[in-house]
């Protein structure tokens, strides 16, 4: 069964400075004055969800994203199209946006709760187990002007958590509480995913849409370039996102740096498909250097998608860094097994002096690790495993 | 094994055996929309009733004489009009005390007035919710309108009391009020609804509303009584509805007369009229008030 389906959706938006004016009431304006802009949000958009699939949507800013959730929460509506959903949509939008802060914890619940269409009887019923959820405990008979911004979005999520959706939309939500108010989050999405529930989910946390959606569409100025399964459409975002970066950015003031990097290639030897996981790894990093650099540290940073450092090769020791002589050279890392999972991550590289950078390049390249040893999480954990002190079924 | 997307399908389709379809459309200007509207409206009827609640409970909070400020707005006025007209100048009552024949009018007047000032900046007061969250629209000022109407029920006593005081005597006819401000209600949410869409395009409706309003309280018969409107004015007087319903209100409450029909009927006419093409023009405008806004 469908439960999503956008058809030829297109949105446009007027941009004004002021909103909608009232100018054309009485002419064109002065002459020689710009037309208002307009920008299509969306163009042609098509796409469907199967029921208790969970679709990711990622793209840079301005891709459309938040325009397609709008539009499927009843926000806004398309200028050109079709839409068609069956069952109850929820959207975790903004998860405390209807607060009113004169009003005290309950009389929010009951009124966020009409707002996202649940009843009276039905938030009467909910409401212990939503206090319960949101940890406010007794302060939810205080104005919520007086919580702090973390418990006014936990209330906001406790609210959501407790409705019944056939198709859930989740922008961003995850950022939200402290470690275990997240996981618990996660904990109730992972729960609504496993009875079947639908799930559109918009997010720069490339790592989470990985993490929770069987496919992914990629959006890009309000057209879709890709839809497959959500690694291969993650590849192809950051492919094209560092597709403008490169080894050239340092190159001009060349005279003034005395010692850059050159290039970094990534290897796998003994493997004909590429780099794997758990398998060796080999980093060859070029150098060049205009004088002697005393006390001298190499460094590979690799970064996950979502921009948090994942690992680092490098020189550095507790005896002190390198002599580096006057010349080019190359510095070889040699990884017997790379134990990250698959993906694609950003590799940056550095020279340090005495603890001082002297280069940096930013987003230069990319480490593309293939599927190799079967690893779950982050990373692959190298074990070796037996079974031990087993006993016979005990008699009854 | 079973295949797990079967076992997905049965289990959704078991715990939901219907489940409701929706088509969202570019929107249009189109009677049709009403009857949707209307059916989520109904839906969303708890919101209404939650919402006019709190805007009461809100509008008292932190304020030291909280509900008698329901009461003490029309006792007010009533006090500055009964000294201007009858101390520096006079109307004719029929024979009613001023007090109690300006307060009847302005009961009717103010939950009008206050309905129309609050629900046009409603919407605009409340960017988030437009731009954050899904709802009829129509709730924000309609909830805006309730609220007036406690204020309504409120001052409403205290007119009870100004009528035993000065010994005005209650008829049957009094029951007539109840299709009175039944229509009233009706025209007070047509221009609400009407002012409240337009104000999200063009901040001028708002800025022009509490002028506007002012000059409505004078061509409607609140200070002065219907006598003093030269008779051959009447007829287009009384093609403001707020100008019948008021003038049939004081008639049936304080003077126990029967209203005039031909008056009722004409203000019902243009209620009727004017209530659903008010919401068909919101309804067609809430699509785009969130980018609007």
């Amino acid at each position: 069964m469908i439960d999503l389906k956008f058809n030829q959706v297109s949105k446009k938006y007027n941009i004004r400075a002021n909103g909608d004016s009232p100018k054309r009431w009485y002419g064109r304006g002065f002459p020689g004055r710009k037309k208002p802009g307009q920008m299509w949000a969306l163009r042609n958009v098509s796409f469907q969800v199967n029921e208790g699939e969970a679709l990711g949507i990622v793209g840079h800013n301005g891709a459309g994203k938040t325009t397609i959730l709008k539009i499927l929460s009843g926000i806004t509506t398309p200028t050109a199209g079709e839409i068609t959903i069956r069952g109850r949509l929820v959207a975790l939008v903004e998860v405390s946006s209807g607060f009113h802060p004169e009003l005290t914890g309950v009389e929010n619940v009951y009124l966020h709760g009409a707002m996202l269409g649940m009843r009276r009887s039905e938030i009467r019923q909910k409401l212990d187990s939503i206090i319960e959820f949101s940890g406010v405990g007794r302060y939810i008979e205080v104005p919520v002007k007086r919580y702090s911004s973390g418990m006014f979005v936990r209330l906001g999520f406790a609210i959501a958590a407790h409705l019944d959706p056939d198709i859930l939309l989740l922008d961003e939500v995850l950022a939200v509480g402290d470690a275990a108010f997240q996981a618990k989050c996660l904990e109730r999405i992972a729960e609504l995913r496993k009875d079947g529930r639908t799930m559109v989910f918009i997010s720069h946390d490339l790592a989470a849409v990985y993490r929770l959606c069987d496919r992914a569409l990629l959006l890009s100025h309000g057209s879709i370039l890709s839809d497959g399964p959500p690694r291969q459409v993650i590849d192809e975002y950051q492919q094209m996102t560092f597709a403008d970066q490169g080894m050239s950015a340092n190159e001009e003031s060349d005279t003034a740096i005395p010692a850059r990097c050159t290039s970094i290639s990534f290897s796998a030897p003994e493997s004909p498909e590429g780099i794997r996981t758990g398998h060796p790894l080999v980093a060859r990093l070029a150098y060049k250097a205009s004088k002697n650099i005393p006390d001298a540290v190499f460094r590979v940073s690799i970064y996950w998608p979502s921009g948090y450092l994942c690992a680092q090769l490098t020189t550095e020791s507790l005896s002190g860094g390198l002599q580096l002589e006057h010349g080019t050279g190359i510095v070889e890392f040699q990884c017997p097994t790379l134990p990250v999972v698959p993906g694609l991550y950003r590799v940056d590289l550095a020279i340090e002096s005495k603890g001082l950078e002297i280069d940096v390049r930013q987003r230069c390249a990319t480490l593309r690790v293939e599927p190799g040893k079967i690893a779950y999480g982050d990373f692959l954990i190298e074990n070796t495993w037996k079974i031990t002190e087993t006993l016979p079924p005990p008699h009854l | 094994m079973a295949h797990p997307t079967t076992w997905e399908t049965s289990t959704g389709l078991a715990r939901t055996p219907a489940r409701p379809v929706k088509v969202i459309h570019p929107p249009a200007f189109s009677i049709g929309t009403i009857s949707i509207g209307l059916r989520t409206l109904v839906q969303y009827s708890d919101l209404l009733y939650t919402l006019s609640l709190f805007r009461l409970s809100v509008r008292y909070k932190q304020s030291a004489l909280g509900w008698t400020w329901a009461a003490l707005q029309p006792l007010a006025l009533m006090g500055i009009y009964t000294i201007i007209f009858t101390r520096i100048t006079t109307v004719r009552t029929g024979g009613v005390p001023y007090p109690v024949f300006v307060f009847s009018a302005l009961l009717p007047w103010i939950f009008f007035s206050s309905t129309i000032s609050s629900a046009v900046n409603g919407l605009v007061l409340h960017p988030n919710l437009l731009t954050k969250m899904y709802f009829p629209r129509e709730i924000i000022p309609l909830s805006y309108m309730v609220a007036s109407l406690a204020d309504f029920c409120i001052a409403s006593t205290i007119l009870g009391g100004l009528m035993v005081y000065y010994q005005v005597p209650l008829t049957w006819h009094l029951l007539y009020a109840i299709p009175i401000v039944v229509i009233l209600v009706g025209f007070a949410a047509a221009i609400a609804l009407f002012f409240s869409a337009v104000q999200v395009r063009f901040r001028d409706v708002g800025l022009a509303m509490p002028f506007l309003l002012q000059v409505w309280m004078f061509t409607v018969p609140v200070v002065y009584s219907l006598q003093s409107v030269p008779q051959r004015f009447r007829s287009l007087y009384l093609l403001d509805p707020v100008a019948g319903l008021i003038e049939g209100f004081r008639l049936v409450v304080i003077h126990g007369a029967a209203p005039d029909f031909r008056t009722m009927a004409l203000s019902g006419a243009v209620t009727i009229v004017s209530l659903p093409l008010a919401y068909a023009f919101f309804k067609s405008s809430e699509s785009t008030m969130a980018d609007l806004i």
